[in-house]
């Protein structure tokens, strides 16, 4: 039995995976996420397919807010630049998808470092109102500027195109969102081990003492909600291609808050806790429906209250999140990892 | 032993075989599965609810009457609160479990799945009356079960032209969303291509608004004559009474979704004299087609005139749909997407028993409807002025 993790080399030390028991249940889930798709049915591929995109989204948000102490109630805002970006890149000056993709990632990066120009000022519920006003001006944009963004009609944007022919099966869509998936956490694990996600987390948790100890915070600000836009862009790109179609109804701002909903239930300032939020938050729904409709039959009146009382159990699972568990899914997750280690010591 | 296992073995393989080829084919009395997305608790549910209710009243009406040739109508359906990626996750859902057309709602979730309903080949008829929805070399699987919002439009924009002398003054009141600006251009085009005398300008109602004092000014300066009013029943009953109020001496016309019984109960007295464009009889109209709605209701202890011409609408857009598929079942063809698609290419002549003009569609077009009536409010009631107009 482990008694605890001695490093002997620094290259230990900056692994992301430190212990044999780390290893195996990443290689278990890399087992799971490979047999899923030949298993699951295009329903539950959908399903996943929307989680994996969630699951990026989520983690931008969650540089943001869960990293740096910035809320931000313009996600839905933010995945509509993406969107649109990139819908129009593709649909309309015919660009190949992954460069489409690559460019709207670039333009929200930029875009939500425009927005969170005042963060260099505000913070707590002022900046979410700054936010929210970002939300409300972006769609506002893209319904009006129809030159652009084709305004009430919906943007059609073609299926990608690998080897002649078009991509829409949900089993190869499985990929490729993994793949992007994957390297989103990738790159936002390794982003809190540089000096620049430090700095996030130094503003984070008391922005006077970070400015004391050299941390330019207005700097690291704006670059936190471009990095964290970025990611969110990248969600937004691959709904308008997954999806074929773009239309700002999809980025209402009930989006903002259900993307605040997954960092919340998945747990502020983790990475994974990120992911399982846009799990939690996309299955459950979906769940909840199908316990609708196969009891639509037997009780009928209780199924016509079923969205009232999806709403319900949604809104009282996050205030229990709140009460009982504020760190969310990450680390209840944490907690049965590290029980399951130290057993049979209590710590 | 070894004997009786191979015997067990060989027997279970043949029980296997006679059970493949028995789930093979599809039995000629399996239900035909429909999928159907509503909104019973969204932000349309005051009109989506009569609409809900007139699609399940007509499948549970003809799955009592035995169904489409002995086989029962399966309806799939779910509250989708008007939420794009609900219509979506009920949509894979239902198409997972096997269904052959689909029924939805809203423009949001309607323009959402086309290109999903184009691939999956899923014909699919919804609330929305997008002109850009009527073109099959765009969305060869969506059907328009109405009268365009741009012919609406249109209509609205002629009987005005024949009825009104002088130079006419158009404002175009609108929701604020991709449903109210649909016939705006349209309409202006319209204007241009017939080379009539009349202003014309669109004025966005922004939603909450407890008044649209700011708005009518602007129309006021204009010189309003007439206002058109794309948008649900209770913003125009708003504008309505604001209308009455500023004493304005103009004709208002409402387009389907404000001319029904909820914008005159709303509006009140401010509702008389206000004119409607619609594809969808009043229920106080006596038409043949309103006995069948109207005796179900009556079975189920309800009444047509409390659920409103919007259940009569649900009821005879599933109508239609079911048409198609019992076309296809007297045909003896497999019920698939695109054996309904062909077969609702080939109805010419849908006959709502006066509740609509008579519905077709072709290759060419998706487009159910070419006229709509004139109504009129007249002592609280959407009373028929010309039964069919074109545009």
């Amino acid at each position: 039995m482990a008694t605890g993790i001695y490093h002997t080399k620094y290259s230990q030390d900056l692994a992301l995976r430190q212990t044999k028991a780390d290893w195996i249940r990443l290689s278990v889930l890399l087992v799971f996420l490979g047999v899923v798709p030949f298993v699951a049915s295009s329903y539950w591929l959908t399903i996943l397919n929307m989680v994996g995109i969630a699951a990026i989204g989520a983690i931008g948000l969650n540089i943001l807010t869960g990293f740096t102490g910035l809320i931000s109630l313009g996600q839905g805002g933010f995945l509509a630049v993406g969107a649109y970006t990139a819908g129009i890149l593709i649909a309309r000056l015919h660009w190949p998808t992954p460069l489409g993709i690559a460019a709207a990632v670039l333009v929200t990066a930029a875009v939500g470092a425009v927005i969170g120009l005042p963060a260099v000022r505000l913070k707590g519920l002022y900046l979410a109102i700054a936010t929210l006003a970002a939300q409300v001006i972006i769609i506002y944009v893209v319904r009006t500027w129809d030159v652009v963004t084709g305004g009430v009609e919906s943007l059609v944007v073609p299926r990608p195109v690998a080897f002649k022919t078009e991509i829409r099966s949900e089993f190869i869509w499985y990929w490729i969102i993994l793949a992007l998936v994957v390297l989103a956490t990738l790159a936002a694990l390794n982003l809190f081990r540089t000096g620049l996600g430090r700095s996030f987390v130094a503003i984070r948790d008391q922005d006077i003492a970070a400015d004391v100890i050299g941390v330019t915070v207005w700097k690291y600000k704006l670059w936190s909600f471009a990095i964290s836009s970025g990611f969110v862009g990248l969600a937004g790109a691959l709904l308008a291609s997954y999806r074929s179609i773009v239309t700002w109804e999809r980025f209402t701002f009930d989006v903002s808050i259900t993307y605040l909903a997954m960092i919340i239930v998945g747990g502020l300032g983790s990475v994974a806790g990120a992911i399982y939020g846009a799990g939690f938050m996309t299955v459950v729904p979906a769940l909840i429906q199908r316990a609708g409709q196969s009891i639509q039959g037997v009780l009928p009146a209780l199924s016509q209250q079923l969205p009232a009382i999806q709403l319900g159990v949604f809104g009282l699972v996050i205030i229990l999140f709140l009460i009982f568990e504020p760190r969310g899914l990450a680390r209840i997750w944490e907690r049965i990892r590290d029980y399951f280690r130290l057993w049979p010591f209590r710590y | 032993m070894k004997r009786t296992a191979i015997y067990l073995a060989l027997g279970m393989v043949l029980a296997l075989l006679v059970a493949a080829c028995g789930g093979g084919g599809s039995s000629s009395s399996e239900p035909i599965k429909v999928g159907a997305i509503f909104d019973l608790t969204g932000p349309t549910g005051d009109v989506g609810t009569p609409y809900a209710d007139g699609v399940r009243g007509y499948v549970d009406w003809l799955n009592a009457k035995g169904g489409i040739d002995g086989r029962q109508i399966d309806l799939k359906w779910q509250d989708y609160q008007y939420k794009v990626d609900t219509a979506e996750q009920l949509y894979s859902q239902y198409v997972s479990e096997g269904i052959v057309a689909f029924m939805g709602w809203g423009t949001g979730d309607t323009e959402a799945l086309r290109t999903r309903i184009t691939e999956d080949k899923i014909p699919f008829m919804s609330a929305s009356y997008s002109e850009a929805l009527t073109n099959p070399a765009d969305t060869p699987y969506n059907f328009v079960v109405a009268t365009s919002y741009s012919d609406q439009m249109r209509i609205a924009l002629k009987w005005i032209s024949e009825n009104y002398s002088g130079r006419a003054e158009i404002a175009v009141f609108h929701h604020d969303s991709p449903f109210g600006l649909s016939p705006v251009a349209d309409g202006a085009a319209y204007i241009q291509s017939k080379g009539l005398d009349m202003g014309y300008a669109d004025y966005a109602m922004p939603g909450g608004a407890t008044d649209y004092l700011a708005e009518l000014t602007k129309a006021k300066a204009q010189g309003v004559t007439h206002i058109i009013v794309q948008n649900v029943s209770s913003p125009a009953a708003l504008l309505a009474r604001d209308v009455k109020g500023q004493g304005l001496d103009v004709t208002m016309i409402c387009l389907n979704w404000c001319a029904d019984e909820g914008f005159v109960n709303l509006a009140g007295d401010a509702a008389e004299g206000v004119m409607g464009v619609l594809p969808w009889a009043s229920v106080q109209s006596d038409d043949p087609g309103f006995k069948a709605p109207s005796e179900f209701l009556k079975s189920q202890g309800k009444t047509l005139t409390d659920e409103g011409l919007h259940y009569t609408q649900g009821w005879y857009t599933m109508a239609v749909m079911a048409q198609a598929i019992k076309n296809v079942v007297d045909a003896g063809d497999d019920v698939t997407g695109p054996a309904i698609k062909s077969a609702l290419e080939s109805i010419s002549n849908f006959d709502t028993g006066g509740v609509s003009v008579p519905i077709g569609f072709s290759k060419t077009s998706h487009k159910g409807m070419a006229g709509a009536g004139i109504y009129k409010v007249e002592n609280g009631v959407w009373t028929r002025v010309i039964s069919e107009m074109t545009p």
